[in-house]
């Protein structure tokens, strides 16, 4: 429409992607408008399903913790993983040997 | 005296920038293979050392006086003076660099107790 | 002759005044330091508007500092320029704009943020200083003085870096921070100093105007490249970027981003001004573009593992800076060959440097929100955190919008300058695209991550007491809001004003010579 942003191979309007969003959304919410009005908050009907366990009331006992997120993903590539995490050792002198190589490396391959 | 005049000149010619190439290698030496935080802090300073070395040597005129025009008299050539501006500043740079690398090195070593390099590996991964 | 051809030498002298007098404002109490510490960003803030309107209406801006006239960059017929002259393009502008609006938000959020710690008057002083080797950085048109800014700038982050000496982890990331940067300084200093012997000149201009490609630039070249590539944060030198991120305090780390932002500015003035057309062969933007697609992916999958918030967000700065790197290093390639540049080389030069604006604004509010979660739940674990956005409606909802425009997610600005960058990439090989992309998916997984553990999920006992931060902390954090959304909003705009004048002034090195050269009377 009146703005915009022309790559070379095609083109990018914020504004009418805000219009497609807003019919999205009001489609969205017209479905939700169709459920059923007979709920009642604060009581059984509100609670999390927990496997059919009773919920716990303290909020960390049933939180996921960061450390176990995307575990698939990180087991998949655990070789590679292994060999990344090693190389980030903590030591002050490969950070400046992990420039000097970098240095040597250009400096061969600019100098040929 | 006169074996000494025949004798090419060792001061000008290429010397002083293989001194400068030898500072520098040692000094990137001692940066990564020694363990004792000191002696990298003395390899930076070995660094510095020979940037400097360079930047004042650059500006050597062969037989040239000094770069003042009051009192060097009836010469041909100065040797030039800005390099020896910029390796004043350099200098104080370095002072200060090396002010903070030591006092930095005091602070680790009373929060950790040791000078070397591979103990203090708190922050990694 | 009005004042604004003053405002180069005003934007270094502001902050400067602004660090050395911040001790004598801080006799009056913690008032009147608070209030000049705001009152100096903002002014920064406005100067650089201003300068970058002036450019806008003139040109290149020379500034001959200590010189009879301030454009009398030859003086009575010498035909190398001799004294430290200021060059400021479209490019050096814009850097400057980023750079101080970065400057003033975490000003405002450092207000509150540093109350309990003592010791605030030099942390203003050196804050400030911080800033004017960062606007120097930028500014600059001499090699030297380029390096000073530069040490200025790294000495006075390696103080705020180390800031809470009480924390070993702290002086330990200051420690490592330093070792790394004062070798690339000195290998800077080392280049500086082959440029001299070689044409007896340090203006910028004035090198590369007698600029020949022999064996001592080459070294010079490469001397430079990996010095700055290092200062910037890209892969295999990025190993302080996590480290020093973390702990300094969260306002100083928006303003390293944006300090990092001004080594890249260099650079990219050594690759394209100084260098331009003498470059040689494509050695150099291949090398530029490999370190960026490396970045990009390496920091991303290190990213994904990290159990500490702002490490997790130090890490996808290092990938973020690969996209600008990528993207400027194709429009490199394309330096030479005026079709490939038209096709897809200036598409990607305009990519990167929009990227450089939104990135340098939404990393920066990623850090601020990251230091509000910090001060107010005390932890930066992200398995001590859960469930605050009940008690954090604001930090939260300024958290979705800058993890949402770092992800790549349209509507957001950082959208638009990938879009620029996929698609000049793929048209230079398809591969460098697939990088960028595959980066872009794991930079929302990860932080949909750090949204789910942090924000979202059951409230914890243990954050009970916990409240929305501080009014001031809140309009840091929303300057950078602000600027995200107006981005957001006006691309084409922030294209055409912005972008496109500093990516032509780029390319224009021409123009950059004759600017100094061209002068005096």
């Amino acid at each position: 429409m009146w703005s915009k942003v022309y790559t070379g191979f095609g083109y990018w309007d914020v504004y009418t992607w805000l219009i497609f969003f807003a019919i999205a959304a009001g489609l969205v919410l017209w479905l939700r408008s169709l459920g059923r009005k007979d709920y009642k908050e604060g009581t059984d009907q509100d609670e999390i399903f927990y496997g059919g366990n009773v919920v716990p009331e303290e909020g960390s006992e049933i939180q996921v913790p960061a450390s176990s997120a995307y575990w698939g993903f990180t087991e998949a590539l655990k070789g590679y993983y292994e060999v990344l995490v090693e190389m980030h050792s903590g030591d002050a002198r490969e950070y400046v040997g992990y420039m000097v190589l970098t240095a040597s490396v250009l400096a061969v391959l600019v100098l040929l | 005296m006169r074996k000494q005049e025949a004798r090419r000149p060792a001061m000008t010619g290429n010397m002083p920038f293989l001194v400068v190439g030898i500072l520098f290698f040692l000094g990137l030496y001692a940066i990564l293979f020694e363990r004792n935080l000191i002696k990298i802090a003395i390899g930076i300073t070995l660094l510095e050392a020979s940037a400097n070395l360079l930047l004042i040597v650059l500006g050597y005129r062969t037989g040239g006086s000094i770069p003042v025009f009051t009192l060097a008299g009836d010469v041909q050539t100065m040797t030039l003076p800005t390099p020896q501006a910029l390796t004043l500043t350099a200098i104080v740079i370095g002072l200060a660099t090396s002010a903070l690398l030591l006092s930095l090195i005091m602070m680790l070593y009373k929060h950790y107790g040791t000078l070397d390099v591979r103990e203090i590996r708190r922050l990694r991964g | 002759m009005n004042w604004n051809i003053h405002l180069p030498a005003l934007i270094i002298a502001v902050p400067l005044l602004g660090a050395f007098a911040a001790p004598l404002a801080g006799l009056g109490g913690k008032v009147t330091r608070n209030i000049w510490f705001v009152a100096v960003s903002i002014a920064t803030v406005a100067l650089s508007i201003m300068l970058w309107q002036h450019v806008q209406a003139e040109g290149v801006v020379v500034y001959v500092l200590g010189g009879e006239s301030w454009n009398l960059t030859l003086p009575s017929g010498l035909s190398w320029p001799i004294r430290i002259i200021l060059e400021v393009d479209a490019f050096s502008a814009f850097m400057a704009i980023v750079g101080s609006i970065a400057a003033m938000a975490g000003a405002f959020f450092s207000l509150r943020f540093m109350e309990r710690f003592s010791g605030l008057d030099k942390f203003v002083s050196l804050y400030f200083l911080l800033m004017a080797g960062m606007l120097g950085m930028e500014l600059t048109g001499d090699l030297f003085n380029f390096f000073v800014f530069l040490e200025i700038a790294s000495v006075a982050s390696f103080g705020l870096v180390a800031f809470w000496r009480d924390r070993p982890e702290a002086v330990e990331a200051g420690f490592k921070y330093m070792i790394v940067s004062t070798v690339a300084a000195m290998l800077v200093l080392i280049a500086v100093g082959f440029f001299y012997g070689r044409y007896n000149a340090v203006n910028m201009a004035a090198v590369a105007r007698m600029m020949h490609f022999g064996y001592p630039e080459k070294i010079a070249l490469v001397f430079l490249v990996t010095a700055l590539a290092m200062k910037c944060g890209a892969v295999p030198m990025h190993m302080w970027t996590p480290d020093a991120y973390t702990e300094a305090p969260a306002g100083v780390t928006c303003l390293l981003v944006a300090v990092s932002q001004a080594s890249l500015y260099g650079l990219f003035r050594v690759c394209f001004s100084l260098y331009g057309a003498s470059l040689g062969s494509s050695v150099v933007p291949w090398t530029i573009i490999v370190l960026g697609v490396l970045s990009m992916f390496i920091g991303v999958t290190m990213a994904v593992i990290q159990k500490e918030i702002k490490r997790l967000m130090a890490y996808h700065s290092v990938s973020q800076i690969g996209y600008i790197l990528l993207g400027l290093g194709v429009g490199l390639l394309a330096l030479k060959d005026p079709q490939a540049m038209a096709d897809y080389g200036f598409t990607a030069m305009k990519g990167g440097i929009y990227h450089l604006f939104n990135y340098t604004m939404y990393k920066g509010l990623l850090f601020l929100t990251a230091g509000a979660l910090f001060y107010a739940a005390g932890s930066r674990n992200l398995n001590d955190l859960g469930g605050l956005a009940r008690v954090m409606p604001h930090t939260a909802f300024m958290f979705v919008i800058a993890a949402a425009a770092i992800a790549g997610l349209p509507p957001f600005n950082g959208f638009v300058s990938k879009l620029l960058i996929y698609e000049s990439t793929f048209a230079v090989y398809p591969v460098l695209a697939i990088a960028a992309l595959v980066t872009s998916v794991l930079t929302l997984a990860s932080f949909v991550k750090v949204f789910q553990t942090a924000f979202l999920g059951p409230a914890k006992s243990v954050f009970a007491n916990v409240r929305e931060v501080p009014a001031t902390m809140l309009v840091g954090m929303s300057i950078l809001t602000v600027v995200v959304i107006g981005l957001t909003l006006l691309p084409t705009w922030s294209l055409a004003n912005l972008v496109e004048p500093a990516a032509k002034a780029l390319v224009d090195q021409a123009g950059y010579i004759s600017a100094v050269m061209g002068g005096g009377l």
